[in-house]
């Protein structure tokens, strides 16, 4: 193999990322209080939680949706729940 | 939104499973379309002007437009949901492939006497890019559950929820869009045998057979896994292809014995020496009249700032640190280093089949001038995607 990939060494990162990108743990940081990078996470968990119940319930209910009309009303659902973050007047 | 894989080791999605799976797909829709447009006002409104501010002059590269928007209100939005909904595209699958390996495995073994062939090589030390690293945020990458079907399983499943649909329901839009535009462009061209380097699971080798069925067709890549679930994801689509783990720097095949050597979204995996190894190798396995064709983002010296950058996120954010350094090379550059002539570089750029159609792909055939590389849309996944492609042809 190359002399280069080798399968021990260093973390690889792209050479010029500048070491304030990444956290302590490695990882991306981009709000200037960290624990939003995670929040961040864990509103997105939960959209995706109430939306498994959402397309749970039709399945109950026996509501024979075609995938046009759900698609729209997951479309309508994350435009509607994640409206507050986007960039007013955009 | 989420296509439906188009072989037998497609899974049976229980409800909940299925509505992740589309969540994700419609969050990245969210992120990739709106919530980049709203990056790119932030851009303008304040990370640019406070550039201006400061250095008396625009963002003029990549990395200049990348420093600017760090610590941007949109930025951080459409960074820090880009990075969970990428976690959130491999969380997806990961429990439906476990469950569902066993089955897989009957599946792939009924197929196991159709045309085409397997050769793995145990010998083979995998490169550091292919497993040292969670590409694309993947877990275990390349190599996960090692020669099992699971990291191929987890690629093709995982390839349906990111893809939005933008690939195609057989997620092979971007090798169909490629093949019909070489096949229309250079009518004259008929390749007996055709490798396709860094393959995966096959998904962009297949439409090169089905456009040329009298060609041979070998597809190599360094991970075992992806190549025993190409292999019988191929011959479940009834193509005849001979896949081997093979590293495309290292091509264990003899010289000129290739008419058409072929690479998607591959070259930006490597690192510099052993890309520049792989387009060596590529020259030294072609026939002369053969070609080089590879499908890859398109280059920083052909995009503006801004949108060289957003194709560059991905180098710092999403676990593909060769991202960046492969965007700032010279394709043209790349292939004369490897032997070609100047005058032998072809690039264009090709609108995606299934979006745009088979008049669309007709139309830039015919044109006069080649489309030139779209800011907004050239290699950027969302609405409108277009490919860029580059090679040469060995004289």
């Amino acid at each position: 193999m190359s002399g280069d990939d080798k399968t021990e060494g260093p973390p690889i990162k792209p050479e010029d990322a500048p070491d304030s990108i990444y956290g302590p743990d490695g990882q991306p940081r981009f709000f200037t209080e960290p624990g939003m990078d995670r929040f961040v996470a864990v509103v997105m968990n939960l959209a995706q939680e109430i939306w498994v119940q959402e397309e749970r319930l039709m399945a109950l209910e026996g509501e024979d949706t075609d995938p046009e009309t759900r698609d729209a009303k997951l479309k309508a659902f994350i435009d509607r729940v994640f409206q507050p973050i986007r960039e007013p007047d955009a | 939104m989420t296509p439906t894989l188009q072989h037998a080791m497609k899974p049976e999605l229980t409800v909940e499973e299925a509505a992740r799976g589309r969540f994700v797909s419609g969050i990245r829709s969210l992120i990739l379309n709106d919530l980049a447009a709203d990056m790119r006002a932030g851009y303008e409104k304040r990370a640019a002007p406070a550039f201006r501010r400061e250095h008396g002059r625009t963002p003029e590269t990549s990395r200049e437009a990348h420093l600017a928007l760090r610590g941007d209100p949109a930025f951080n939005i459409y960074s820090a949901m880009r990075v969970q909904a990428q976690k959130m595209v491999w969380a997806s699958v990961a429990d439906i492939v476990e469950r569902d390996l066993d089955r897989m495995e009957a599946e792939a073994a009924k197929v196991a006497d159709a045309p085409g062939s397997l050769t793995l090589d145990p010998s083979l030390d995998v490169p550091r890019n292919v497993d040292a690293i969670d590409v694309h945020l993947m877990p275990g990458s390349y190599t996960r559950g090692a020669d099992t079907l699971e990291a191929g399983a987890v690629y093709d499943q995982g390839l349906a929820v990111f893809s939005m649909g933008l690939m195609g329901a057989n997620l092979d839009d971007i090798g169909l869009s490629m093949a019909r535009y070489v096949q229309g462009k250079y009518p004259d061209f008929k390749p007996r045998d055709i490798l396709d380097t860094g393959c995966t699971i096959g998904h962009n080798t297949l439409p090169w057979k089905q456009a040329y069925p009298d060609a041979r067709v070998e597809a190599i890549d360094a991970a075992p896994g992806g190549l025993r679930y190409a292999s019988a994801r191929a011959k479940m689509q009834g193509q005849e292809v001979h896949f081997r783990q093979m590293s495309a720097d290292a091509l264990d095949y003899p010289d000129e014995s290739f008419d058409l050597v072929w690479s998607s979204m591959f070259l930006h995996e490597l690192s510099k020496k052993t890309r520049a190894k792989a387009f060596a190798e590529a020259y030294r396995v072609l026939r002369p009249g053969g070609l080089m064709l590879h499908m890859e983002l398109p280059p920083n010296d052909q995009m503006d700032a801004f949108d060289g950058f957003y194709l560059d996120w991905d180098s710092y954010y999403n676990s593909e640190p060769f991202y960046k350094g492969y965007r700032d090379e010279s394709p043209p550059e790349l292939c004369a280093r490897a032997g070609f002539a100047e005058d032998d570089y072809i690039q264009f750029v090709v609108p995606s089949i299934g979006i745009y159609g088979e008049q669309a792909v007709a139309d830039t055939i015919a044109a006069e001038e080649g489309e030139a590389v779209g800011q907004e849309t050239t290699g950027r996944l969302a609405e409108g995607v277009m490919w860029f492609g580059f090679g040469a042809w060995k004289s």
